[in-house]
C-alpha cells in the first residue's frame, strides 16, 4: 500500500497505464541556412498555437472556462514577440537548430520565474517548461501521449499532469489518477474533482513501484493506492466502489424530495453560495434556496467600489436563476483583516472586534451601505430576497439599517423603481450580545440565522486558526449548545424563522439536536444537501427530544460528543 | 516621443491576467511601447518582459511611446491601465 494525499473522492480501480513525455534530446546542431530554420521554428510555433488553442476550447467546454484560463495563459507567452525574437535571434546569431534554441531561451526565462519571490510568478516556470517541450515536441515529430484514445478502466500514472495532458482527461477511459507530484490545489487535483475522477497525488517514488499493464486500487478519499492487490484487498475495494456509487445513486433519489421528517415537520434545506456561479451547484443539489449568499466576493480583488448597477445585476442573476425561492443575502461583511485597498481600512489591532461587517457600513452609509441596499431592493423585484445583517451586538444597529432601507424604499418608491415592498430584513446572530438579547431582536427582525462559526468563536474567545488554543473551538461545547438553543427559542416564541448557516447546519452529529430544538432552516455548502435530505428525513423530531435532553445534560464537550457519536453510529 | 505617469492599481500587481491584457492592447499599435520602473526599461509588448519587472500595486510607471501612432497609444496605455486591465 502507498499512501499520498487525497485529491478527489471514489475508488478508482483499473489498469496502470504510465504516462511519460518521451525524453526529448535536445543537441546543439548547427544549421546551414539559418533564415530557413527561422522558417521552421515559426511553422512549429504556430503549429503549437492551433494545439493549444484547440485544448483551450475543449477543455472550456467539456469542464469549464476555469480550468481552460491555464492554457489560455500558454497562448499569451506563445504570442510574445520577446520571447519568440529572442529564440529567432539565437538561432540565426549562432546558427543552430530551432531545437535548441528554444531550450535554451526557455530554460532562461523558466529559472528566472523559479527563482522570482512571488508565488503567482513561480507558477509561470512550469508554464514556460510545458510550452518549450510542445514546441519541441512538434519540431521532433514526437507525439505528445494521447490520453483521450486511452482504453475504458485506464488509471493514469504519472509524475506530473502538465496541464496539456489534463486536457485529454475523460471520466469514461480514465477510471483514476495517481501521481508523483501534486497537492490538493494543484491544475490536475482540481480537473479531476471537477470530472469527478477518483485521484491521489503526492505518492512518494510511484513510478518505481508500478508498470504498465499492473492492476491499481486506489481510494481518493483516504489517499491510498495499491498496486497488484491480493485478492482480499481487490474484492474489499471493489465492494467499497460499489457502496461508493450506490450511496451516490441512492443520494441523487433524494432530489425533488421533500425535506419533511417521519413525524411530519417540514424544514428548508438551502445553500451557502459565494458567487452568482456557485447557483449551478444549488440547483443541481436541488437546494431549495440560499441561506447565505457572502456579498465580499464583488468587492475583493479589484481596485475601485462596485457600482450599484454591478451588485444589481449580480443580485438579480442569483434571485432570477432561484426562481422564487428565498435567496437570503448578507451585507457586506469585511474589516480589517482583508486588504481592499480602496476601501481605506486600517489594520485593526484585533479585526474580529474592530471595525467591521455592519459597524463598519453604518459608518460609511453614502459611499458604501446605501448602494449595497439600493442594489438589493432594485433586485428584490425579480425574486425571493431576504437581506441580512451581519455581526449586530445591539438593537440600535439593527434599527438604524431598517431605517436607512426604509429611506431608501421611500426614495426609490418617488421615483416608480420596482422592489418587493414587504422584503425581509433579518439578523446574522453571531455574538454572544446578540444571542443573549435573541428575545429582543426576535421582536423586531424578521428572520434570524445563526453564525456557528463566529458564534462558536466569539462564545468560546478562541481563535479557531491558533493550534495552541483551537480544542476550545467545537460547537458542542455545552455553553455554544445552550446559546444556540436559546436563540431558537426567542425565535420561535416570535413566530419567525430561525436558520443556520454555519458549519454545524450540515454536521451529522449537529442535525438531530437542531432538529429538537426547533430549527426551520439549514444553510450549508450544495454538496451536502442530499446527504443532510436523506439524514432528515429519518428522523422523528418527536423522539429526537430525549436526546437532545441528554446531550444537554452533560458539562463537558467530550461527553456530549462522545454521546451524540455513539447515537449516530447505533443509528447506521 | 510622448510620456506619461501612471500608477498600477491592480492589487496583486501586474501577474498573468493584466498583463496579457496590456500586451495584447500594446501589440495593436505601430509605435514601440515602453515603461520605465525604477530605472530599468520594460517592452509593453512582451508579457514575459513585462512580467519580468514585478510590478506591485501602488508602483508608479513612466510610460514612453514612439512612432506614427504615439498619442494614442499612449492614451490607450494610460486608460487601460487606469481601469484596472480587466480586474
Amino acid at each position: 500500500m502507498y499512501k499520498g494525499t487525497s485529491a478527489s473522492a471514489g475508488i478508482g480501480i483499473g489498469t496502470a497505464v504510465i504516462v511519460e513525455e518521451a525524453e526529448l534530446v535536445i543537441k546543439r546542431e548547427t544549421v546551414a541556412d539559418a533564415a530557413a530554420e527561422v522558417e521552421r521554428f515559426k511553422g512549429a510555433l504556430d503549429q503549437t498555437m492551433k494545439d493549444t488553442e484547440a485544448l483551450a476550447a475543449d477543455l472550456a467546454t467539456r469542464v469549464g472556462e476555469k480550468e481552460a484560463e491555464i492554457l489560455q495563459g500558454h497562448l499569451m507567452l506563445l504570442m510574445d514577440p520577446m520571447l519568440t525574437g529572442e529564440i529567432e535571434n539565437t538561432i540565426s546569431g549562432e546558427g543552430i537548430c530551432s531545437e535548441y534554441a528554444i531550450e535554451q531561451v526557455c530554460s532562461m526565462y523558466a529559472s528566472v520565474f523559479a527563482a522570482m519571490e512571488d508565488e503567482l510568478m513561480q507558477q509561470r516556470a512550469t508554464d514556460m517548461n510545458d510550452i518549450k517541450t510542445r514546441m519541441q515536441q512538434v519540431l521532433m515529430g514526437v507525439k505528445s501521449v494521447d490520453i483521450a484514445s486511452l482504453p475504458a478502466g485506464s488509471i493514469l500514472v504519472a509524475k506530473d499532469l502538465t496541464p496539456s495532458m489534463t486536457a485529454g482527461i475523460n471520466p469514461a477511459n480514465v477510471a483514476g489518477i495517481v501521481t508523483e507530484l501534486g497537492g490538493k490545489t494543484s491544475h490536475s487535483a482540481i480537473l479531476a474533482r471537477a470530472l469527478e475522477i477518483p485521484a491521489v497525488v503526492a505518492v512518494n517514488d510511484f513510478l518505481n513501484q508500478v508498470k504498465n499493464g499492473d492492476q491499481v486500487v486506489l481510494d481518493g478519499a483516504e489517499g491510498v493506492v495499491y498496486v497488484n492487490p491480493d485478492a482480499a484487498v481487490a474484492a474489499d475495494y471493489a465492494a467499497k466502489r460499489e457502496k461508493f456509487l450506490n450511496e451516490k445513486k441512492e443520494l441523487e433519489q433524494y432530489i425533488g424530495k421533500p425535506t419533511i421528517t417521519k413525524d411530519g415537520v417540514t424544514v428548508e434545506l438551502v445553500a451557502n453560495i459565494g458567487k452568482p456561479e456557485d447557483v449551478e451547484k444549488v440547483l443541481q443539489y436541488d437546494g431549495e434556496g440560499v441561506g447565505l449568499f457572502r456579498t465580499e466576493f464583488l468587492f475583493m480583488d479589484r481596485n475601485a467600489m462596485p457600482t450599484e448597477d454591478e451588485q444589481y445585476e449580480a443580485y438579480k442573476t442569483v434571485a432570477e436563476a432561484l426562481k422564487g425561492k428565498p435567496v437570503i443575502i448578507r451585507t457586506l461583511d469585511i474589516g480589517g483583516d482583508k486588504e481592499i485597498p480602496y476601501m481605506g481600512l486600517q489594520k485593526d489591532e484585533n479585526p474580529f472586534l474592530g471595525y467591521r461587517a455592519i459597524r463598519f457600513c453604518l459608518d460609511r452609509k453614502d459611499d458604501v451601505y446605501r448602494p449595497q441596499l439600493r442594489a438589493l431592493l432594485r433586485a428584490s423585484a425579480y425574486g425571493n430576497i431576504k437581506i441580512m445583517i451581519p455581526l449586530v451586538t445591539c438593537i440600535d444597529e439593527y434599527r438604524e439599517a431598517k431605517a436607512l432601507i426604509e429611506e431608501i424604499k421611500a426614495e426609490l418608491d418617488e421615483k416608480g423603481i420596482a422592489y418587493n415592498k414587504d422584503i425581509q430584513v433579518g439578523i446574522m446572530v453571531e455574538t454572544a450580545a446578540a444571542s443573549l438579547i435573541a428575545d429582543i431582536f426576535a421582536k423586531e427582525a424578521d428572520f434570524f440565522s445563526i453564525g456557528t462559526n463566529d458564534l462558536t468563536q466569539y462564545t468560546m474567545s478562541v481563535d479557531r486558526g491558533n493550534d495552541k488554543i483551537s480544542y476550545l473551538y467545537s460547537t458542542f461545547n455545552p455553553a455554544v449548545l445552550r446559546s444556540i438553543k436559546r436563540i431558537i427559542a426567542c425565535g420561535r416564541e416570535e413566530g419567525i424563522m430561525v436558520g443556520m448557516c454555519g458549519e454545524a447546519a450540515s454536521d451529522p452529529m449537529m442535525i438531530p439536536l437542531l432538529l429538537a430544538f426547533g430549527l426551520n432552516e439549514f444553510s450549508m455548502s450544495a454538496s451536502a444537501i442530499l446527504y443532510s435530505r436523506k439524514l432528515i428525513t429519518n428522523y422523528s423530531v418527536e423522539e429526537l427530544q430525549a436526546v437532545a435532553d441528554k446531550a444537554m445534560s452533560f458539562a463537558t464537550t467530550k461527553e456530549v460528543e462522545n454521546y451524540m457519536r455513539e447515537f449516530v453510529a447505533a443509528l447506521k | 516621443m510622448v510620456s506619461a505617469k501612471v500608477t498600477i492599481k491592480n492589487a496583486s500587481g501586474l501577474h498573468l491576467r493584466p498583463t496579457g491584457m496590456l500586451c495584447n492592447e500594446a501589440i495593436k499599435y505601430q509605435s514601440s511601447i515602453k515603461f520605465v520602473f525604477q530605472g530599468n526599461t520594460t517592452n509593453a509588448k512582451s508579457v514575459l518582459s513585462v512580467l519580468g519587472a514585478c510590478i506591485k500595486c501602488g508602483d508608479q510607471v513612466e510610460f514612453f511611446c514612439e512612432g506614427p501612432d504615439e498619442q494614442q497609444a499612449l492614451d490607450a496605455m494610460i486608460s487601460l491601465v487606469e481601469s484596472g486591465l480587466g480586474e
